[in-house]
């Protein structure tokens, strides 16, 4: 186990560095234009040269970007163009909403999920599984922005039985956090469902009709404990590395989200960020994101670890 | 000619047939936006704001008494326009790098499939977003950022197919009868390659579809007046309360398309692959 | 019939009674396809009967129906099957259940593929004994040691723990074997067991299988195609083709003077046996 885990984490370090640098040049590739926002579209060149030279954006990218980096390591995001305010602190202050919104949304993806897809295997051919199949097919197709304005429309306008948006941390008041989390989570986590249902299924299908299944079988157990207790762990395996990717998915869809129930998190700052042409506060939040998905594809490939007694003992990679 | 009918096996072609008669239909929309929609899109009329659907008006007007109907209807060229673009971005570039890291190999292939992994490795949306601030709003920047978006995934499929078809012998055989790189590419691999990229596309374009709706809704994709479904539920997330018909009709819309086109890529994927079924 | 059965005379019930059973295959245009065709089988106390025949053959969906176990388009059309007392072919499946792992037990092909790669090897082996016997996970952790040792592995205690993969091919047959002793079952259905293991394994394999016969008094019915295993382990035979009893005697008899031109053509097949007249016992 110690093995994989520092071999992980050496990939994970590699990726994020290379990530880095992708989003660096990204954001970076075209010069002269964060000034021109910053500073409107009537300034003279030579306002413009100022701005540029006060925040070194006439130097080479590459001196730009070791600088950036090394700040960035040492925990300074770096200043606002637009207000001069550090980003670090709102980067901080941000992080935990939207952390609580991917992850309630995840929870709420493989609740459904996992019983919903491994019922249709059980029940393969059946009508329940096609039923179920069917079901996942029409809401793979729904965008989670119009989930997000249907539930708004019936839940707050309506209904009036949960706030259209806003946010308040889980520390202050609990329940009103949930009631406003409730309905974000809803619109990511249902969506991703569609697509996990449909892995489940294909995976608990896959093990059902497995050798070892038989002889669970030919034991006498019955139906309950050949799907709990042999076949949902082996086929938890090839579905969490799919579902990893879909949490990482989760948070890059956060930046919509977070805009529609103007939720103050790191997506919303990602869109600010960009709507301001500001570049650190872009950089800072997409780089956050960027580390949000690596951290979980790490979590969740060592989780499947502990899942595959395989992979724990006598790990190559 | 009724034999051949008869002979066709509905059941296996299904869901092609079911995802293709409804793109068919929104594709009739783009093509023919302007002969079919009752009213141009762009008209304004300040006496008839916000009214709901009626049947002068059978969706509705907006904010600014446009009729909803003949605008969803020209959207849907804009939303054809940028899966069909965005996916080709995605098709060709993917297919070339997948195709040169297969067909070179060595340290050709690993540089070209980490940075390809490594662009894999970003959400989608979020590597959308972020090349649309780099690139500027507009909706021909959305179709080039959507674009990139798919370039991993299709050249993670293509090196995948080149290097089952590299094992064949017609490969080696054209390399011994000393054929160039370009025509063992063109003539011997592309053509065995297709039909798992054309699976792909399929998929592409309903992922186009959302990508730019999202983009348009959060304001970086197409930009108002003209009329996209993502800057249209954009506008009627101002006004859920007194007409929800500006929110409900543009999401139809796009789950329409993107359910076609997924019911397509499912189809098609059960037909040219019946061991993936059952 | 030549040489009759002895057990035929002192027990007057056989472990099993399968008589006409006929095996279909449900098809799409609504026809059925046989693949078992009025097949009759005896297997007395003690005894180790096996069948012989080419895949495809029907001898594993006969071991298959005994358990109710077969595939979802296979259906028994017609025929009987007694455990004993116990009638087979009419139980629900919950009445199944209880006798399956209990008073059946199956030893399947390949044991690597059949034990759950993500569950200890003593729990498996112990499963039985909580399903059957309301026994708590850890005593049937203890006893699974203990099963694991009667079977030769060594340091049972320690092997409980471990995962099917770091068990050797031999060491995995032992524990499915083991597995299906939890119980003492009247029948063990061991469908070839030693086909996916070298030789000097099968060997071990086949002699653990014939121990048990002799102290625990289970009858064994063996499926194989391999001829040079049933001269060695069984006691009576039954040669399978397209899904019809070709023959059955006595495994002395039918190597020496079989009667049907099948069994004639199997054993000129394999002229080291049919020229060896070493066979068991």
């Amino acid at each position: 186990m110690g093995r994989l885990i520092s071999t992980r984490l050496a990939a994970f370090v590699m990726t994020l560095f290379a990530a880095s640098i992708v989003l660096f040049l990204t954001i970076n590739i075209l010069p002269g234009s964060a000034a021109k926002s910053a500073l409107g579209m009537e300034a003279t060149p030579q306002a413009i040269a100022r701005f540029e030279a006060q925040r070194g954006l006439d130097r080479p990218l590459v001196v730009q970007y070791v600088e950036w980096l090394s700040k960035t390591i040492t925990g300074d995001f770096g200043t606002s163009f637009q207000n001069s305010v550090p980003v670090g602190p709102e980067l901080l202050k941000r992080i935990p909403v939207t952390l609580e919104l991917a992850t309630l949304a995840f929870l709420i993806a493989n609740l459904v999920a996992i019983p919903l897809g491994t019922l249709a295997a059980a029940r393969h051919t059946r009508a329940s599984d096609k039923t179920t199949t069917f079901a996942a097919t029409v809401l793979g197709a729904v965008p989670n922005f119009w989930l997000a304005t249907l539930l708004i429309m019936v839940f707050s306008l309506n209904l009036r039985w949960l706030p259209p948006g806003g946010f308040t941390s889980f520390v202050d008041d609990p329940a009103q956090n949930l009631r406003q989390m409730i309905m974000p989570a809803l619109s990511l986590g249902l969506v991703s469902s569609a697509l996990l249902i449909r892995i489940m299924r294909a995976s608990m299908i896959e093990v059902l009709s497995s050798d070892y299944i038989r002889t669970a079988h030919a034991k006498g157990a019955n139906e309950t404990i050949v799907i709990r207790r042999h076949a949902l762990r082996n086929s938890l395996i090839p579905y969490m590395n799919v579902a990893a990717v879909e949490f990482g998915f989760l948070f890059g869809s956060a930046v919509v989200i977070e805009d529609i129930f103007r939720l103050p998190g790191v997506g919303s700052l990602v869109l600010v960020g960009i709507i301001n042409r500001d570049f650190p506060v872009l950089l800072a939040s997409a780089l956050t994101i960027t580390v949000f998905v690596l951290v979980v594809n790490l979590i969740v490939d060592l989780a499947v670890g502990l899942l595959d007694p395989r992979r724990v003992k006598g790990s190559q990679a | 000619m009724i034999s051949v009918l008869r002979d066709f096996d509905w059941r296996r072609w299904r869901l092609v047939l079911t995802g293709g008669t409804i793109i068919g239909l929104i594709l009739i929309c783009a093509i023919f936006a302007p002969w079919i929609a009752p009213y141009s899109p762009y008209d304004l009329d300040v006496v008839a704001m916000l009214q709901s659907p009626s049947g002068a008006h059978l969706l509705g007007t907006d904010e600014l008494g446009r009729d909803l109907l003949s605008r969803t209807i020209h959207a849907a060229r804009i939303s054809m326009e940028v899966a069909f673009i965005a996916a080709s971005v995605g098709l060709i570039f993917g297919t070339l790098i997948g195709v040169a890291a297969a067909y070179f190999g060595g340290l050709v292939d690993m540089v070209l499939m980490r940075f390809m992994e490594l662009l894999f490795s970003f959400p989608a949306i979020l590597l959308a977003v972020v090349l649309m601030a780099s690139l500027g709003t507009s909706i021909l920047n959305a179709m080039i950022a959507i674009g990139i978006v798919f370039i991993p995934g299709f050249s993670r499929l293509a090196r995948a197919a080149t290097e089952v078809v590299l094992r064949e012998q017609y490969v080696e055989a054209a390399r011994a009868i000393g054929m160039g790189h370009g025509r063992i590419v063109f003539v011997e691999i592309l053509p065995n390659i297709l039909a798992p990229l054309l699976v792909e596309a399929a998929v592409a374009f309903s992922y186009a579809i959302l990508l730019e709706s999202a983009l348009s809704f959060l304001g970086l994709g197409a930009q108002p007046p003209e009329p996209s479904w993502g800057n249209m539920l954009n506008t009627g997330r101002g006004f859920m309360g007194q007409a929800p018909w500006l929110s409900i009709v543009p999401g139809a819309a796009i789950f329409f398309s993107v359910l076609g086109f997924n019911l397509i890529g499912d189809g098609l994927r059960d037909v040219l692959d019946p061991y993936m079924k059952e | 019939m030549t040489e009759s059965r002895q057990h035929a005379l002192q027990d007057r019930i056989p472990t099993l009674r399968i008589r006409d059973l006929s095996i279909e295959f449900a098809r799409r245009r609504g026809d059925a396809l046989k693949v078992v065709d009025r097949v009759s089988i005896d297997i007395w106390p003690r005894e180790i009967v096996g069948i012989i025949g080419e895949s495809g053959s029907g001898k594993t969906l006969t071991s298959l129906a005994t358990l109710r176990m077969l595939p979802k388009r296979a259906v028994i059309a017609k025929g009987t099957m007694h455990l004993g007392e116990t009638s087979l072919h009419d139980r629900s499946e919950r009445e199944m259940r209880a006798l399956r792992g209990d008073r059946i037990a199956l030893i399947p092909q390949d044991a690597m593929q059949s034990l759950n790669p993500t569950m200890r090897i003593g729990r498996q082996v112990g499963e039985p004994l909580e399903l059957h016997s309301g026994y708590s996970v850890s005593s049937a952790l203890e006893a699974a040691g203990k099963l694991l040792g009667s079977v030769h592995i060594r340091e049972p205690e320690k092997r409980v723990l471990e995962y099917p993969h770091q068990y050797s091919g031999g060491m995995q047959q032992r524990a499915m074997i083991a597995m299906g002793l939890a119980l003492n079952p009247q029948l063990i259905i061991a469908d070839e067991p030693t086909t996916a293991l070298d030789v000097t394994v099968q060997a071990q394999v086949l002699k653990l299988l014939r121990e048990i016969r002799d102290q625990k008094g289970a009858s064994i019915l063996f499926i194989t195609h391999d001829l040079g295993v049933v001269a060695e382990l069984c006691d009576w035979v039954y040669v399978m083709r397209n899904g019809e009893i070709v023959e059955d005697g006595a495994v002395r008899q039918i190597f020496t003077a079989p009667r049907a031109e099948y069994t004639r053509m199997l054993l000129d097949a394999t002229p080291s046996i049919h020229t060896t007249p070493a066979v068991a016992r």
